[in-house]
């Protein structure tokens, strides 16, 4: 076991024996090459190794670290951190913070996704983030996520903190393959957004129905019943999740019986240990003991709730899902949601275009898995939303738009 | 800048149309409430253009008058591409 030379006596976290896999490396965390930290850090790493090294290390130092993926940093962010006391660690060196501070010791920094705008810091511990306290049955996760998002480190911490949770990590240029990586590695619970789903399963169907997963896991973006219903059906033995978590609030919801929204019961409902969820003015708030420091209480998630029949969905950014359709209030969220319950869709994506006249008109892309004319898809909304919400412009594309973050920006 | 003659946008009035289940009909004097063409599909229709085009459109310049029938939607978007 390789250790910082100067790090405390601090007990071995319970997975220290879990196997991890990367592109290049596989063996326990125990034995994973640490990447020595500074005591203010920000480790900009170029592969899972170097991330799954650098948080080996601050779990067993107490150091002040940010980890994240280097692509992610642009120069004018680099400088930031190192005026606010950061030293840069690259794969290439350590670059010295231009400001001396004192470490906020088992401080964890993350950025956000930076979707609604530039990447902001977001303070956690390693004890924040590692939101599953329960024993778990013995799994072999896939984790696709970029290195030090929420997400990867529910993945690790999940690792790090429960024996029997092997991860094989997929690095950003095998993104595309995953299912053959997944099936070479005898993975059995996998994580990724509604869009990376998507993606696998339009690609490469057959591939993904092989995979012996007992766990599939779903979070990032609104999950919809298709999705959920289609990944049942590829896996009826497996337990299919869906998680509502943001760096900000945590991890704070968890839904397990394969149905999209959670029941409405759980709104505004005080259980000890559990997020306290509300709705006001269709915005989800949520007051949980996961959320990073400076979001405690009733956290504004920006996120649009509604109400159908008795579960609550999320369907949408509050502040991107209205479209103003000359004085008409069109939802990209609703209009999204048709569009995907047509068979032959399987992904789409919904804006607002400015128009002459009326101001603005629905537009929408779609990805389809079966040949189907633009005026029948048009026909299929016309049926079942206003006419003010029918898309007025409907582009096909030939791909499933991917990023870094798995996510599509819808 | 290229334009599109006023066949073509003729030709793209009846796609609109036609995707609500209608035909366009021959007569340019046909009157638009008769075929249910409103403000939606002449902004559906204003994009259509433009996306041919390939640039947009200046609704500014000769400013929006009455216009009633399927010669009069033909006409403005002819003009509208000399603006």
């Amino acid at each position: 076991m390789k250790r910082h030379p100067e790090a405390p006596d601090i007990p071995l976290p319970p997975g220290s024996g879990n196997q991890i896999v990367t592109a290049g490396f596989r063996g326990s965390w125990a034995d994973v090459p640490t990447v020595p930290l500074p005591e203010v850090a920000a480790a900009l790493v170029d592969d899972h190794l170097a991330a799954a090294g650098a948080a080996w290390e601050h779990a067993q130092s107490p150091s002040e670290a940010l980890i994240v993926s280097a692509n992610r940093v642009s120069d004018d962010l680099a400088q930031e951190l190192q005026d606010d006391g950061f030293a840069l660690v690259r794969s290439a060196g350590v670059e010295p913070a231009t400001q001396q501070r004192e470490a906020d010791a088992g401080r964890l920094w993350l950025l956000t996704s930076g979707s609604t705008g530039r990447p902001k810091r977001v303070a956690h511990t390693l004890r924040s983030l590692t939101t599953v306290a329960t024993d778990q049955p013995p799994r072999r996760w896939l984790c696709p996520y970029s290195p030090g998002a929420y997400a990867w480190w529910q993945v690790v911490t999940l690792s790090l903190a429960h024996p029997g949770q092997d991860v094989v990590f997929v690095e950003a240029a095998q993104l595309d393959s995953w299912p053959e990586l997944a099936l070479a590695e005898g993975v059995t619970a996998a994580s990724g957004t509604p869009t990376f789903w998507r993606q696998a399963l339009w690609r490469s169907a057959e591939n993904v129905a092989k995979l012996a997963l007992e766990q599939v896991t779903l979070g990032g973006e609104p999950v919809d019943q298709a999705i959920l219903d289609r990944l049942t059906t590829l896996f009826p033995a497996a337990r299919v999740s869906w998680i509502y978590a943001s760096s900000e609030a945590g991890a704070s919801i968890a839904v397990h019986d394969g149905l999209a929204g959670f029941p409405v019961s759980w709104l505004d409902r005080n259980v000890p240990g559990k997020p306290l969820l509300t709705v006001q003015d269709d915005e989800l708030l949520i007051d949980s003991a996961w959320s990073a420091r400076g979001f405690e209480g009733a956290l504004r998630t920006g996120d649009r709730a509604q109400v159908i029949d008795d579960r609550v969905h999320i369907t949408g950014r509050v502040a991107s899902d209205e479209i103003n359709v000359g004085g008409s209030k069109a939802s990209a969220s609703a209009v999204r949601a048709v569009l995907l319950a047509h068979p032959a869709v399987i992904w789409a994506q919904v804006r607002g275009r400015s128009a002459p006249i009326v101001g603005n008109v629905v537009t929408a892309d779609v990805v389809l898995e079966e040949p189907v004319s633009q005026p029948e898809l048009t026909r299929w909304c016309a049926e079942r939303l206003p006419d003010y919400s029918v898309p007025r412009r409907l582009r096909l594309l030939t791909e499933i738009p991917l990023k870094e973050t798995l996510k599509s920006d819808v | 800048m290229s334009t599109l003659s006023r066949d073509q946008i003729r030709t793209m009035m009846g796609e609109v149309l036609e995707t609500q289940g209608k035909a366009i009909p021959e007569s340019d004097a046909t009157v638009l409430t008769e075929i249910g063409f409103r403000s939606l599909d002449f902004s559906e229709l204003a994009l259509r253009v433009e996306d041919e085009l390939g640039s947009e459109l200046n609704f500014d310049a000769p400013g929006l008058r009455a216009i009633e029938t399927v010669g009069d939607v033909l006409e403005f978007l002819e003009q509208l591409q000399q603006a």
